[in-house]
Parts: C-alpha cells; sequence; structure tokens
C-alpha cells in the first residue's frame, strides 16, 4: 500500500470532497458531547469515519454488511448497558453519536449525507440541553454557519460551488434568520415545566453546603472558588457585614455532628410573625445547580418569585422543597429587609428542643454556662457573656484548624481554640443552649465578592458560613455570630478577601491585577448571558408583558397573547424581508435581454439628442428618426434595429441575433453629425 | 392529484409564448421530503427545548426554524424573474430521443442556482445560470410516433439552497419537436421504375464518378470524399456524371400491399438511400407532392413531408384517384425534365 500521504484538496473527486464535509460535520457536532461520552463511543465515532474517509481517499474495501449489522447491535447493547434506559438526554445523546457512527460508515450518497447533515444539527441540539455557557453557544453558531454551508454544498446536484460564495450565501439565509429566531425567542410562550418527566442526570455531582456540620472532622477548609450563586441588586446594596445568605437550619445535635431536625416543617405559618423594619433590599438570585431543593436569601426574606415553586420553610429558609434536585441554574428574585424581628412564639415543647443537649456531651462548656446564670440575668446579658468570653480567650480564626476527639465542643473552647466558623457557631450554640436559651445553628454564606464589571456579588463556596441564631421572648429569633467577636474582618469583608495562610498560590496568582479582572470580566460576561438568554423564560417573558402595561392575565390569556404576538411577529419579519428582497430586486428587473440590450443603445442615441423612444413608437420608426439625427451612423443604427427585430420577434435558436445584438450595442459610438 | 393541480395551474396562468419571464403567481412552491424531515426534526427540537426548558435550545430551534423559511423565501426567488425560452428542437427519428433545447436566461444580478427542467420522468439540468447569462437545457423526450411532439408542459423547478423545498412553475408553450417516421430496416431495393413505367435511365451503372469538386455547405455528407480530404486536406465533393443515378420518384401508391405506417416507413429508408446515393428525389403522396431535387434540405423536407402525412388522406383520396393520377404524372413530367436538362453537362 502506498504512503498514506493525504491528496490536496483540489485533487480530490467530487464524491471525496462531498465525504469530507460530511465528516468534518459530523466530528464537528459530536465534539461539544466529547467529555461526556463513554470511550468506546468515540472510539466507534473516529472509526467509523476513518474507514468510510480511506474507501474514499484510498481505495479501501467498503465496510461490509456483515461487519456493519451486528455493530449496530453490539452498540445498541452498549448504549442500553451503560445507561440502562434509553431515554433522557446523556443516554439519547450515547445513542445519536452511534447511530452517527454507523451511518457515516455506510454512507454512500447524496440522501445519507443530508440525513447526516440533519442528525448533526440534533447532536448540537443535544448539547445545549446539559451546556449552556456562552462559549459553547459561540461555538455552535459557527457550527450551525458550517452545518449550513456543507447542506448547501451537499444538497446541489450539480459540482460543488467554491466554498467562499457558499459560506457567503449560508452567512446570508442565517443572517436572515436571526430576526425570526429573536422574535420566536422572545415570544413564543414558555412553560414553567417540563412536558414529560426527566430522568436525572447521573453524573451531575452536588457540590456546595452540605446539611450536617462536625466541626472537628475537617481539618483543612478548602476553599473552593466554585460559584454558589450571584445576587444582583436592584435596589440599594446592603453593607457586606450584613449580607448573611440564609441556607438550611441545624437543630438537632448529638455531640459532635448538628443536623436538621426530620419533619419538623410547619408550613408558612411563621413567616406571619415576622415584622419587617427599615428599607427593602430587592436582588434577583441565579443560584447554581447545587444538587438540593433549597435556595439562598438575604436574612430576611420577605417575598420572593411565587412561579419558581419557592416556599419558606419554618426556619425562614427558601426551597423548592418539592421535586427532584436540581441541576440548572434556579434564577428568583427576592425581596428582603436586614432589620427585621422573627417574633415567633415557640410552643413549651419547642424550646425544650432547641435547649437540648445530649446526655453526658460538653461537660466542661455546661459548667461555664452555669456560672454565667447564676445571678438570673437577662437573656440578652447571657449573650453578651458568651460573646465575651469568646472575645477575652485567645481564639484564633484558622482554616486548618487541629482534629478534635471525643468531646469536640469542649476540647475546642479550653484546649485548641483554633476553628473556623463551624467550630464557632457549634460551640456558641451548646453554650447558649446550656444557659437555656433556644438556639439553632444557621448554615449560608456570607458576604460575597462585588464584580463591578457587572455590579453584581458572587457568592463562591469559600464564602460559606454558619452562625447561630437564638431565640429570645421578646425579639423572637436573633443572629449571632461567634467568628465576629473572633475575627470581625472576616465578616465585615468577606471570606473571598480575608487572606489566611490557607490561601494557596493558584489563589494568590488570581488575587494579582489583570488575570483576576480579567477572569471577573470573564463572569460578568457570563452572568449576563445566564440572565438574559439561558435565564430567559415564562418569569422574564411575564415581566416583559408587565413592563408593557399587560398585567394581571390568566396563564391561558397570557399564553393565547405571547402566541399572537409570536405569529404576528413571524409574519411581519417575513413580510420585511419580502419588502427588502423586493427593494433589492428593482436593481434586478427582468427584462428581455434583447430589449435590455436595445435599451443600452436607446440611451447612447440620448447623447447624440434623439429624443428616447415614445410609448407606442415602434423601432423601425425610431430607428428612422435616429438615422436621421446621425446621419454617419445610419448603417450601424439599421443593423443594430434589424438585430433587435430578430432576437425579439423571430425564433433564434442559437441566440445568434442576440448575440450579434449585443456585440452591435457594445461598439456603437455614435459620432454627432 | 399531481394532474388536477396541473390542470388548474394552466386554467390559472393560460398558454404561454416561446418566452416567458417568471411571474411571482405562477410560481409554487412545496417542501420536499427531505424538508418535511427537517421540519419534523425543528419541531422536535421544540418539544425537547419546553420539555428541558433549555433556552439555547430555543433558540437554536427557532434559528433553524427561521432558516427554512429564509430558504422558502430563497427558493422562491431563485425562480423569480427567469426568463424561459424555447429555442426549438432539431428533427429525429421516431424512436430516437428529441431534444428540446429550452434557454434559461438570468437578467438579475445574482446567479440563480441549480434550476433544472421536467417532464414526467424526463429531466434537464442542474444549471447555475450567471448574472446577466443564459443557459440552454436540453429535455430529452423519447419518441414514438412520426409527428409532432409536443412539450405539452414541462416544469423549470429549483430545489436550491438545501434541498429542503421544491419552487417550480408549469410552462405550457407551443413546444414541438418534429419527429420523422423511423426508417423501415435496409435492404429494400430503391425502386428503379416508377409506378406508371420507367422514368429516365435505367442503367445499372452505380458508381459513375465523374470528378470532385470543393464542398460547400448543405452538401450531404455520404458524398465528401473522406479518402482525398485525409491526404489533402480539402474537404472535395464526390460529383456523379448527371443522368448516370436516375431521378428516383417515390410514390405511395408502388407499396400497396403493406399497411401505411408500415408504408411510410419504407419511403422514408428509401428517401435516406436516394440521397445518400447522391441521386435526385421526388415524393408523391397523397395530397403532397414534392418535385425532384437533391442535398440535406430536400431530404428534410421529403421527411418532414412523411411525418406529417396523414395516412387518412389515402383513404379520402381513393375517391379522386384521378385527381391523384394526374398529379403524379404532373410529377412525373417534370422529373423527366429535370433528368433531360441535367443530362448535357
Amino acid at each position: 500500500m502506498t504512503a498514506l500521504a493525504l491528496p490536496r484538496a483540489r485533487d480530490l473527486s467530487e464524491d471525496a470532497q462531498r465525504l469530507l464535509w460530511t465528516g468534518a460535520i459530523v466530528v464537528g457536532a459530536s465534539l461539544p458531547h466529547w467529555l461526556a461520552l463513554a470511550g468506546w463511543t468515540l472510539a466507534l465515532l473516529g472509526a467509523a469515519v476513518t474507514w468510510r474517509l480511506a474507501v474514499a481517499l484510498y481505495g479501501w474495501p467498503m465496510a461490509p454488511r456483515f461487519v456493519r449489522l451486528p455493530l449496530a447491535f453490539i452498540s445498541l447493547c452498549g448504549v442500553i448497558f451503560q445507561f440502562r434506559t434509553l431515554n433522557g438526554s446523556e443516554a439519547g445523546t450515547a445513542l445519536l453519536v452511534v447511530m452517527v457512527a454507523l451511518k457515516f460508515l455506510e454512507s454512500s450518497n447524496q440522501r445519507d449525507q443530508l440525513v447526516l447533515i440533519l442528525i448533526s444539527y440534533f447532536m448540537m441540539f443535544a448539547s445545549v440541553l446539559t451546556e449552556r455557557g456562552p462559549l459553547t453557544a459561540t461555538y455552535l453558531v459557527v457550527l450551525v454557519w458550517v452545518t449550513t454551508v456543507a447542506l448547501l454544498q451537499l444538497g446541489r446536484r450539480g459540482p460543488l460551488l467554491p466554498i467562499r460564495a457558499t459560506a457567503v450565501l449560508a452567512g446570508r439565509l442565517l443572517l436572515y434568520s436571526v430576526p425570526l429566531m429573536i422574535v420566536l425567542f422572545v415570544l413564543f410562550p414558555r412553560l414553567p415545566g417540563p412536558l414529560w418527566a426527566l430522568p436525572g442526570s447521573t453524573s451531575s455531582g452536588a457540590s456546595g453546603l452540605s446539611d450536617t456540620m462536625s466541626p472537628g472532622d475537617i481539618t483543612n477548609l478548602g476553599l473552593s472558588d466554585e460559584v454558589a450563586f450571584r445576587a444582583e441588586f436592584l435596589s440599594r446594596a446592603p453593607p457586606a457585614g450584613a449580607l448573611y445568605w440564609r441556607g438550611p437550619t441545624l437543630t438537632h445535635f448529638d455531640g459532635r455532628t448538628w443536623s436538621m431536625q426530620q419533619g419538623a416543617r410547619r408550613g408558612e405559618r411563621v413567616a406571619d410573625s415576622i415584622e419587617y423594619r427599615g428599607e427593602p433590599t430587592r436582588y434577583r438570585v441565579m443560584l447554581e445547580p447545587n444538587g438540593r431543593s433549597w435556595a439562598f436569601a438575604l436574612d430576611m426574606p420577605e417575598s420572593w418569585s411565587r412561579d419558581r415553586g419557592l416556599r419558606m420553610g419554618s426556619d425562614y429558609q427558601l426551597g423548592t422543597f418539592f421535586g427532584a434536585k436540581r441541576t440548572r441554574v434556579l434564577d428568583y428574585e427576592v425581596t428582603s429587609y436586614i432589620d427585621y424581628s422573627a417574633r415567633e412564639p415557640l410552643t413549651p415543647g419547642e424550646i425544650a428542643a432547641f435547649t437540648s443537649l445530649p446526655e453526658g456531651s460538653s461537660p466542661r462548656a455546661r459548667a461555664l454556662a452555669a456560672t454565667w446564670i447564676t445571678d438570673g440575668p437577662s437573656a440578652s446579658t447571657v449573650i453578651d457573656r458568651a460573646m465575651g468570653y469568646l472575645r477575652s480567650q485567645p481564639f484564633q480564626y484558622t482554616l486548618t484548624p487541629p482534629a478534635l476527639g471525643e468531646q469536640p465542643v469542649d476540647q475546642f473552647l479550653f484546649e485548641t481554640r483554633e476553628g473556623f466558623c463551624e467550630h464557632y457557631a457549634s460551640a456558641l450554640t451548646v453554650l447558649l443552649r446550656a444557659a437555656g436559651l433556644p438556639a439553632r445553628v444557621v448554615m449560608g454564606y456570607q458576604g460575597g465578592e462585588l464584580n463591578s464589571l457587572g455590579s453584581y456579588y458572587i457568592i463562591r463556596e469559600s464564602d460559606a458560613h454558619a452562625w447561630t441564631e437564638v431565640w429570645l421572648e421578646d425579639q423572637g429569633w436573633v443572629r449571632v455570630d461567634g467568628v465576629a467577636a473572633v475575627a470581625p474582618e472576616r465578616v465585615a469583608i468577606g471570606s473571598g478577601r480575608w487572606s489566611g495562610a490557607a490561601r494557596t498560590a493558584v489563589d494568590r496568582v488570581l488575587n494579582l491585577g489583570w488575570l483576576r479582572r480579567a477572569a471577573l470580566a470573564w463572569d460578568a460576561v457570563n452572568t449576563r448571558w445566564h440572565a438574559w438568554v439561558v435565564g430567559y423564560g415564562p418569569e422574564l417573558q411575564r415581566a416583559l408583558l408587565d413592563s408593557f402595561g399587560v398585567r394581571n392575565l390568566k396563564f391561558t390569556e397570557r399564553w393565547t397573547l405571547l402566541l399572537s404576538l409570536a405569529v404576528i411577529g413571524t409574519v411581519g419579519v417575513l413580510v420585511g424581508l419580502r419588502l427588502y428582497a423586493g427593494w433589492r430586486d428593482r436593481r434586478r428587473r427582468p427584462i428581455d435581454p434583447a430589449a435590455r440590450a436595445f435599451a443600452t443603445f436607446t440611451r447612447a442615441l440620448v447623447r447624440l439628442n434623439v429624443a428616447p423612444r415614445a410609448p407606442g413608437e415602434s423601432p423601425v420608426a425610431y430607428a428612422a428618426r435616429a438615422a436621421k439625427a446621425s446621419p454617419p451612423a445610419a448603417a450601424d443604427i439599421g443593423a443594430i434595429v434589424a438585430a433587435y427585430l430578430r432576437a425579439r420577434y423571430e425564433p433564434d435558436p442559437e441566440l445568434t441575433a442576440l448575440a450579434e445584438l449585443r456585440q452591435r450595442v457594445n461598439v456603437f459610438r455614435p459620432q454627432r453629425a | 392529484m399531481e394532474r388536477w393541480a396541473a390542470n388548474w395551474a394552466r386554467r390559472r396562468q393560460g398558454d404561454d409564448s416561446h418566452n416567458v419571464a417568471l411571474a411571482r403567481r405562477r410560481i409554487y412552491i412545496l417542501p420536499t421530503r427531505f424538508g418535511v424531515v427537517f421540519g419534523i426534526m425543528v419541531f422536535a427540537m421544540l418539544l425537547g427545548s419546553i420539555n428541558y426548558g433549555a433556552s439555547i435550545g430555543f433558540a437554536l430551534t427557532f434559528l433553524l426554524a427561521g432558516l427554512g423559511l429564509v430558504v422558502m423565501h430563497h427558493c422562491h426567488n431563485n425562480l423569480l424573474g427567469a426568463e424561459i425560452r424555447f429555442l426549438g428542437a432539431a428533427p429525429v427519428f421516431a424512436g430516437e430521443r428529441a431534444e428540446f433545447r429550452v434557454a434559461v436566461h438570468n437578467a438579475g444580478i445574482a446567479a440563480r442556482y441549480e434550476i433544472e427542467l421536467a417532464q414526467r420522468g424526463h429531466r434537464a439540468g442542474p444549471v447555475d445560470v450567471a448574472p446577466n447569462g443564459t443557459e440552454i437545457l436540453r429535455l430529452g423526450i423519447d419518441t414514438e410516433r412520426r409527428g409532432w411532439t409536443k412539450l405539452e408542459r414541462f416544469a423549470v423547478e429549483t430545489r436550491h439552497p438545501g434541498r429542503l423545498l421544491r419552487a417550480w412553475t408549469w410552462i405550457h408553450m407551443d413546444a414541438r419537436c418534429l419527429v420523422y417516421p423511423r426508417p423501415a430496416a435496409p435492404g429494400r431495393p430503391l425502386p428503379q421504375s416508377g409506378g406508371y413505367g420507367a422514368v429516365g435511365r435505367t442503367s445499372a451503372g452505380d458508381e459513375d464518378f465523374a470528378g470532385l469538386r470543393a464542398a460547400a455547405p448543405g452538401d450531404p455528407p455520404q458524398r465528401i470524399a473522406w479518402k482525398a480530404y485525409a491526404r489533402n486536406d480539402v474537404l472535395l465533393l464526390k460529383q456523379f456524371a448527371a443522368g448516370d443515378r436516375a431521378p428516383c420518384v417515390l410514390e405511395w401508391n408502388i407499396l400497396a400491399e403493406l399497411d401505411p405506417e408500415a408504408r411510410v416507413s419504407q419511403l422514408a429508408r428509401w428517401c435516406i438511400d436516394a440521397d445518400a446515393e447522391g441521386r435526385a428525389l421526388g415524393l408523391v403522396l397523397p395530397g403532397v407532392r414534392i418535385p425532384l431535387g437533391t442535398g440535406a434540405k430536400h431530404l428534410a423536407s421529403c421527411l418532414e413531408a412523411l411525418a406529417l402525412l396523414d395516412v387518412d388522406m389515402d383513404a379520402r383520396g381513393r375517391a379522386t384517384q384521378s385527381a391523384v393520377a394526374d398529379a403524379d404524372t404532373d410529377v412525373r413530367v417534370r422529373a423527366t425534365h429535370g433528368a433531360v436538362a441535367g443530362a448535357p453537362r
């Protein structure tokens, strides 16, 4: 066999070129899926494409049927074995890629290639179900363009066109489709929920807050820069120190681990007992997928987007609570009040639950708390004493605390005295409970990084925080943050810029200058993209209608209105395109070629002061008039008119008369008599 | 269904002249099968987008839907304003393929792509027509019977861009091709005498070569001296002594034993043979007389007369047998004159 040198493009046969187009599109469309695909699927695709191209380029034999059929069967089994289903986007994508590989392997004619182009469009669609970033979208725009070029090329029966001309045509077709896309994108009525149940994605890992907390088990808190959510303030942003993003509440303590109390939800009764004061703070949250049903809001949320399925739990936490774990960005608006009183009455049973400590745990802490209440002080005095203790003793805020043993709370309070938020929240809550005050641990995020390029806050996993809430009879639940007593700057400026020793070298590099700014700029692009494009859905659609003064519509009314608007908009754009094309066509109005040439001739004669042909004046009469005006040109004029009459009115099978007419008109240079 | 639509279009459009500019109201457009599949795919994408609430999915779906609509517009525009002109069709013998030449002229500033002609199973093209350019398409139609083969209706169509849609128009112009009779198998010798006695000399000398002269357009190719051409590179025509080749008047009645179509076929064969031998040829048919003559044009008019011969004329003509006989005599006399006149040269 000869060396596998790639033949030059212009030496390739037409068939090989068509096949190369198809192969390039297939591979390009599958590219966004590569990371998610199993190795064997990719190998199958690669082998199929290689083999088929080798058939075209080096004359290999086609894959025979006895190879293709078993291969198809095995591949199908492979997909089923891998995913246990053919439903859902992951299995569906794998199936698509397998189909494409096998179809390409056997492709032999124009129809096969066009079908592959269609499947490629569909693969691109499958990739936007999981990947929605602006980079993927940009790649897809280019890919759609190239695929459309291929569609135009492969759809031809005649020889392929030059690539540049086709690329321009495809670009123009797509450019004209963009207004239609925008109209339909904005106006096509969106539904809040899926049409049929979506099988859960198997690989989407959950990161973020956990629903339990065991201070002392973690000795090195990795500060992940992963984004938990972003918040854009629609009203004035509160100071960084007031940015407590409320998450799950942990009420149950077993001496080592805090956990959520199961079955403690009592609906939304609690919200009625909250008194809000001062200025409302409005903001929009774009919550990254965290595999949880809960959402975050500033302490204390007052109202929120209803159609996101958000509800407030008994512990003031927002969440969807029903339904599957979230695997995509949740976008909601909340109004919170920084200043509030949560005067929720507690039953004696609840007071008992919120003051309970497991038997035998933390004896020294209990003893310490007991010394604070001997003089029967007010609750706030007790809190002051607890905070005073943390402040006066040599406590240190560190992200790399030592491991804690049997009695983690006692050991932390009296021996190591090193820890991060979880240690302080846990210890403070134990102390307050021991002093007889109902207390609980609240997990969430504190602070956030302001992206000044996009004027929103980025809240990262490294901003995770835990604090204590204590219930006072006259004030209700009050936030007490132990860390504020030990490392006030951590609360004031947030951990993101709280540069402890734990920040890694890479992080420090990220903190430097332009790289950080570039990262922030990219995040701003990303966020705008997610906020206005990816996040465009029923809610923004309703906001759009609201902004035009169309309010208080029922769901079906809104749906009908939007659908009619979408249809009207589409028709409008099409009419606009038609008008534009008509305007362009005026420059290419179809007339008889002979008449066209004759018109050129009459324009030349105008220069000799021969008046243009009058309506109804026969060409012969006109010629006579022109010949009189310009006797030297009479012979030429006569010949042109004769050729014109022949070209226009006599059978002219080989177009010779027309050619003669054109030639004569072209060389006609009349001289003034 | 197709026929019904075509008839409807014909009633709507009326007949066309030999030069048609395609106007908006006569261009029809429908998705191809591939286009329907494309539509189904876009619809599936729409369902998927709704189900997954995928905004980018919506965007892609609507972009492709928009592409479909824009392609429709382009496909329609690709035909709009094109000028279709029937250029003619060279006569063929029955059984051969008639080639209707149709010019597609593009007076516009944008190229027109993939223009095809279609007539039932026959297709021509596709061609791309450059701005202000003209392309000639040859639509081949199989012929069976002599006479005029008409292109009752043909479609000018395009599937550009991307084969998603087919835009077409029906054209009903008087496009016809003359079909000569299918010549009978060679072998039957030329009749040596007319039906009413010998005409001219009956010498058997076949190849009385008289000399060469420069060939001129219109000379029968059978008489070109190809050997001389190979030697000297000059086209020369073989000339035969006048009178050596008896003029041949073919009469309808000398083949009375054959049925009319077979007669026509045999006469066509003889016409060709006589022309090949360089003999002056005359034709006497019911209602038609062709005086003696030679050359390609003459042969063509003989074959045309045969092609268009209405054999029923014969049946009707028997009643006036004597009139026909008179006419035949008249031709014979003139043929004799021709032969005599040529003899002294």
